[in-house]
């Protein structure tokens, strides 16, 4: 589904990716994991349009999405999340949810002003919107401003937004930093019920090994914008390369 | 010292019109898009120098009359023609002036989006800012050189409002003052439902963080130029009805204090609330007028007090001392929203339900 073929990504002296290529399957589960700095987020950055990368080739469902721009990439069903809290703090956290809903008829500024054209469709998402909400626990806050949020509601809600996006696969930046550990798991499973349920596939950044190892299908392992290893969770916990650089035992 | 207070009221209420109208739409762009539009006098301007042109070209040919050069020795000529038409044939005053607003409303709107495209899709918000304040000088001044718009240096005069043919001026000028609060009013309600609906909601999203709004599929640099083409079709509206108000077209009346007076309106009114927009308006109407009629005052009084000038640092103190003590404006932004009340009913008894839930884990 998700193919990296020898990307580089310079910032001026420094290499942040030099030569990184991986493949996701569809409706598979993938961990991507690394020492800080070894340039996991601008892997995601790149994929997903946000930074033009260097050379090489990105591409998703058949489409090379080289270079495309962000939006582009999220309407061939691509959607990502980020590592720091990107929610839009002054608004609501409802609209936060249903801001990304495609095709919405309000969105056009000639047809937005005449509410009984969109007010349905409207109530349609937001209601949408509050299921998904209420899965992640954050359905009482709905009305409240996402600034509200603690850090870790802030991260739920980013996957509630990701989510609303109706994605084919899912670009997720560390999405259980901060969040309270059974709630962590909460989140690791409502990931491996979509996958399940809806096909959606995943590439998920994690700093949490305990909970990562437990729900992929494959591993990643990132170090100094190269990918060192690859394989299933036992395959990298027992990996010697990976044990040196970034499990350190 | 006699004011006539009807005149003045009648005046006061069509500047106010003019007035709201480019305050909603400076409101609608950096308000609630966050794009900072210091170009409004260009896109006032393109309204005026359209009103120009079609007074002297295309009035005539609607009239059934030929079209006399509205600059050169057939100056009086021209003149004496479109007063005429505009005083006789009012159906060709009205039919003029439907086109000259729409003409003026596409180009202006045309102008906004291509700008803004051009300039936002490559760097900050504020180089746009810069390109359109700029652009405004440089168009001016070509205005200022170029014959065949508005005669140059010179202007036009005699560029009638369209009212003008019911014979009573007092009566003509209620009624145009009607017509411009109208068109504000117009351009209110649409702006007010704007802001509460998902488009509301975008340009909000785009406006506090951009680069996550495109990550969500939203086509950021098209979006920008559509509220620019919204926006700079209002304020060329506004620049057509300044134009007949004031019976003549000039390049010395959009100029950057404009722009500024403008921007004082609206961030005295509260960025983000189009009642704030209305209100920012309807202030620096009023104190643009008393000023001035003060400074005529004492002016004839033999005061050597140039007065004018108090009206800039006047309007320059409101702006800093609103900036220091409530930069929200007296009417803050509201946190409107287009889909909490309708889940709201749900939303609640959800509350209830969460109350227990900590005891059920
Ligand atoms: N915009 C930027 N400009 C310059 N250097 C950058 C930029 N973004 C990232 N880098 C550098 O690229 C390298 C990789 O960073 P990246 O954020 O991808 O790491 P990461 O693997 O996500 O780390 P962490 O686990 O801490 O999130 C780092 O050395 C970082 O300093
Ligand atoms: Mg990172």
């Amino acid at each position: 589904m998700l193919h990296i073929d020898d990307v580089h990504k310079q910032y001026g002296g420094l290499l942040a990716l030099s030569g990184a290529s991986l493949e996701v399957g569809a409706g598979k589960l993938i961990g991507l994991i690394g020492p800080n700095g070894s340039g996991k987020s601008t892997l995601i950055n790149v994929i997903s349009g946000v930074t033009p990368l260097t050379s090489g080739r990105v591409t998703f469902d058949g489409h090379d999405i080289t270079n495309h721009t962000a939006d582009a990439v999220f309407r061939h069903g691509l959607i990502r999340s980020y590592q720091d809290p990107s929610v839009f703090f002054e608004m609501n956290v409802l609209d936060n949810a249903t801001l990304p809903i495609r095709a919405q008829i309000g969105e056009n500024p000639l047809l937005a002003p005449l509410r009984r054209l969109w007010r349905r469709q409207e109530e349609t998402n937001a209601h949408a919107s509050l299921d998904v909400l209420k899965s992640l626990q954050l359905a009482r806050h709905c009305a409240n401003l996402a600034s509200d949020l603690s850090g870790g509601q802030m991260k739920l809600l980013e996957l509630a937004r990701t989510l609303q996006g109706a994605p084919k696969m899912m670009l997720l930046d560390e999405p259980t930093a901060g969040v309270a550990p059974p709630l962590a798991y909460q989140i690791f499973e409502a990931i491996r019920r979509l996958r399940d349920e809806h096909g959606i596939t995943f590439l998920i950044i994690e700093h949490r090994l305990d909970m990562l190892f437990d729900f992929v299908d494959e591993l990643y392992v990132m170090h100094m914008g190269a990918i060192i290893a690859h394989g299933s969770a036992d395959d990298i916990a027992a990996n010697p390369t990976v044990r040196d650089v970034y499990l350190g035992y | 010292m006699s004011i006539d207070l009807l005149a003045t009221g009648i005046a006061l209420l069509t500047f106010f019109g003019i007035s709201a109208l480019m305050a909603l739409s400076l409101n609608l762009e950096y308000g609630v898009a966050g794009i900072p539009n210091f170009g409004k006098a260009l896109f006032v301007s393109i309204g005026a120098y359209t009103a120009g042109v079609t007074y002297t070209r295309l009035l005539p040919l609607l009239a059934g009359q030929e079209v006399i050069d509205p600059c050169g020795r057939t100056l009086a000529d021209a003149l004496q023609l479109r007063s005429d038409i505009m005083f006789t044939d009012p159906t060709a005053g009205w039919l003029n002036f439907a086109i000259t607003l729409l003409i003026a409303g596409l180009i202006g709107g045309a102008v906004g989006y291509g700008l803004s495209y051009i300039t936002l899709r490559l760097k900050e918000e504020w180089f746009l800012a810069l390109v359109l304040l700029v652009s405004g000088e440089i168009i001016r001044i070509v205005v200022r050189g170029y014959d065949p718009i508005i005669c140059a240096h010179n202007g036009l005069s005699g560029i009638a409002q369209p009212f003008v043919a019911v014979g009573d001026t007092q009566t003509a000028s209620i009624l145009f003052a009607a017509l411009t609060v109208g068109f504000a009013l117009i351009a209110f309600v649409y702006a007010e439902r704007l802001i509460r609906s998902p488009y509301g909601r975008l340009l909000r999203a785009i406006r506090e963080n951009e680069h996550v709004s495109q990550s969500l599929g939203k086509q950021v640099a098209r979006i920008r130029a559509q509220v620019m083409f919204i926006g700079s079709f209002m304020a060329a509206v506004a620049g057509v009805l300044f134009a007949l108000n004031i019976g003549f077209v000039n390049t010395n009346d959009y100029v950057v204090t404009l722009t500024l007076d403008v921007w004082v309106m609206v961030v005295l009114g509260g960025a983000g609330n189009m009642r704030g927009a209305l209100l920012g308006a309807a202030v620096i109407t009023i104190l643009d007028r008393v000023t001035a009629i003060v400074a005529i005052q004492l002016n004839m009084a033999g005061s050597q007090w140039e007065f004018n000038y108090f009206r800039f640092i006047l309007f320059g103190l409101l702006l800093l001392l609103m900036l220091r003590f409530r930069p929200q404006g007296i009417l803050p932004e509201r946190r409107d929203t287009t889909s909490v009340p309708l889940v709201f009913a749900e939303e609640t008894a959800d509350r209830g339900a969460g109350a227990e839930q900590p005891s059920g884990d």
